[in-house]
């Protein structure tokens, strides 16, 4: 598949030296992809663990917020293994919140990730309770797999505490709530609280497991806001584009706020620009890290221009 | 979340978790945000049990239940924002308590309430409907719906209040037995009280012909049975100072007694 590029004519300042993103993100994904693996084994009863199972290791899961985690953290020299049960923690409250999203009650979405939804293979409410079991079981590996050694208690409180605000009710929870009962003038909170909210949290979980300063996690915040806002913001124009040249009138309205649908291509395009912008100039300040923070920059371009594709989306 | 939470509980897990970190010498100060944090976690499981894909309940703690006042979604929503507001709330908000205690406190909990606790006992719940259920999976159900946060509740508490393993286990037992008491009393009132009397719909367990202690032990033997699990909670606080453990044996006492 071709890239599809979104960007307007006008260059980028782009600091990203050559740096082979997919092999970096697949080898990654590969090791996470089994620790989460072990992480839900399957026990009596066995049917909860099966449903989990099925969210959390689904293929087409691309696992932005533990590869980021895992890259924020090693920016700072923090070692990989402080970072993977905070890794495995996002992905599995991401999974949960991405459970829920789907409900019937919800968004009522038939697929998720190249699969049926959770709730159409195990029924409403196995797919509820899955999801009510992934956010403690986050928690819990984090606590448990943690190696003390490698991470001070104190700064574990830290990350739960963050990852606990960045799914609750000032957090993703709001976002989904307004994306499904709020007026068209709240797609920037909407946008801002249900991806923002991910890519920031994932980046300042990894900064907290490497000890990161106050000043440089409140960086990795503006830069995790933003380039989780952009992914989202690039996907509206790709959707919007595909629609155009299929002239597809059966499709469905999707159902939620697109950035697209109430500012039209034109601005939102603008608006990609300007997080992409955003997203790097705070990473200029991790300049003193040296080659480390290169994957954080070629997250923010992977974001904007898809240089590549992992099959199936979202 | 306010509606849910601030309603009428007994706050039977939070008291209990103070108790016991007052029982092992702590202050209530330390084991507050924790106590909270445990009833915010009980609201969300009985917001979600309470759902029309779930037990489908119209009435609560003698309110409507929550989906029936706000809708499905924010019922949802709600109970999900509850549960991670409890973690973000113990990890923030402890105060003097040395953060090597305060992790095993996020352990303990976060074990009680997934699929090692209500959850577990919630599908196996939802399983066994309509079919022949042994005493044995009634007992895993009652353990983990509801015992399991009981236990974690006392537990958490003498974590916080700085107890040793010993002292930890023995509230660990003592909890366990009485977060079966209540499910055992439970069963047995709702075969013999009225909806207005208990503040929510009695008479459920005998309509959808729920396996209960009653229906497989019958009334005389439950009652034996909720006794004798009055005397092994009282077995594990003989070590404790009789004076510092008065709230929970008179709590194992209230619960045994209790009409509602």
């Amino acid at each position: 598949m071709s890239p599809i590029q979104c960007s307007l004519s006008v260059p980028t300042q782009s600091k990203t030296p050559q740096f082979d993103l997919k092999t970096y993100w697949t080898t990654l994904t590969q090791e996470i992809n089994q620790k989460l693996d072990q992480a839900v084994p399957i026990e009596y009863p066995d049917k909860i663990y099966e449903a989990m199972r099925y969210s959390v290791l689904a293929k087409g899961a691309k696992r932005a917020p533990p590869v980021m985690c895992v890259a924020a953290c090693e920016l700072f020299g923090g070692n990989r293994l402080a970072a993977f049960p905070t890794a495995c923690a996002l992905e599995m409250v991401h999974a949960a919140s991405l459970i829920h999203d789907d409900l019937p009650c919800m968004d009522d979405d038939p697929s998720r990730r190249g699969q049926p939804s959770n709730h159409k293979i195990y029924g409403v409410d196995m797919a509820i309770l899955a999801g009510d079991a992934l956010f403690p079981l986050g928690f819990r590996h984090i606590v448990s797999h943690t190696p003390s050694d490698l991470v001070p208690e104190p700064q574990l409180l830290c990350v739960i505490a963050e990852i606990a605000r960045a799914v609750g009710s000032t957090g993703m929870a709001a976002g989904q709530f307004l994306d499904l009962e709020g007026g068209p003038n709240s797609v920037e909170f909407v946008q801002e609280k249900k991806f923002g909210e991910m890519g920031e949290c994932s980046a300042v979980c990894g900064g907290l497991l490497a000890g990161a300063t106050d000043d440089e996690i409140q960086r990795l915040r503006r830069y995790g806001r933003a380039v989780g806002v952009l992914y989202q913001v690039v996907d509206d124009i790709l959707e919007a584009k595909m629609m155009k040249s299929k002239v597809d009138e059966e499709k469905k309205e999707k159902k939620g706020k697109s950035y697209v649908a109430v500012y039209g291509v034109e601005k939102a395009i603008e608006v990609a620009e300007e997080l992409r912008a955003k997203a790097k100039k705070e990473l200029d300040g991790f300049e003193k890290y040296g080659d480390s923070v290169v994957p954080l920059y070629s997250f923010v371009d992977y974001a904007a221009d898809r240089g590549f594709s992992f099959g199936e989306s979202s | 979340m306010r509606y849910s939470l601030l309603g009428n509980g007994k706050r039977m897990c939070p008291i209990l978790c103070i108790a016991s970190c007052e029982l092992v010498g702590g202050d209530e100060e330390l084991a507050m945000p924790l106590a909270c944090a445990l009833e915010m976690v009980h609201a969300m499981s009985l917001i979600h049990d309470d759902l029309p894909c779930m037990d489908d309940d119209d009435l609560r703690r003698g309110k409507p239940t929550n989906h029936k006042v706000f809708g499905e979604c924010i019922a949802v929503l709600a109970g999900d924002a509850l549960l991670s507001l409890a973690f973000e709330h113990i990890a923030s908000k402890t105060k003097n308590v040395s953060p090597d205690r305060v992790v095993r406190a996020i352990a303990e909990l976060g074990s009680a309430i997934g699929s090692r606790g209500v959850v577990a006992g919630q599908v196996v719940d939802i399983d066994s409907e309509g079919k022949e259920v042994s005493l044995k999976t009634l007992e895993y159900i009652h353990v983990h719906k509801t015992a399991k946060l009981v236990e974690a509740s006392a537990v958490c508490g003498a974590i916080v209040g700085g107890a040793d393993v010993a002292g930890i286990e023995r509230l660990r037992k003592y909890a366990r037995s009485i977060g079966l008491l209540y499910q055992v009393v439970d069963d047995i009132l709702d075969v013999t009280k009225s909806s207005e009397e208990l503040g929510k719909t009695a008479g459920k367990d005998l309509a959808s012909d729920k396996a209960t202690y009653p229906k497989l032990m019958g009334i005389e033997e439950a009652k034996k049975f909720a006794a004798k699990l009055v005397y092994q909670a009282n077995e594990e606080l003989a070590s404790f100072d009789s004076a510092k453990a008065a709230p929970l044996y008179h709590l194992a006492k209230y619960i045994v007694r209790r009409q509602n």
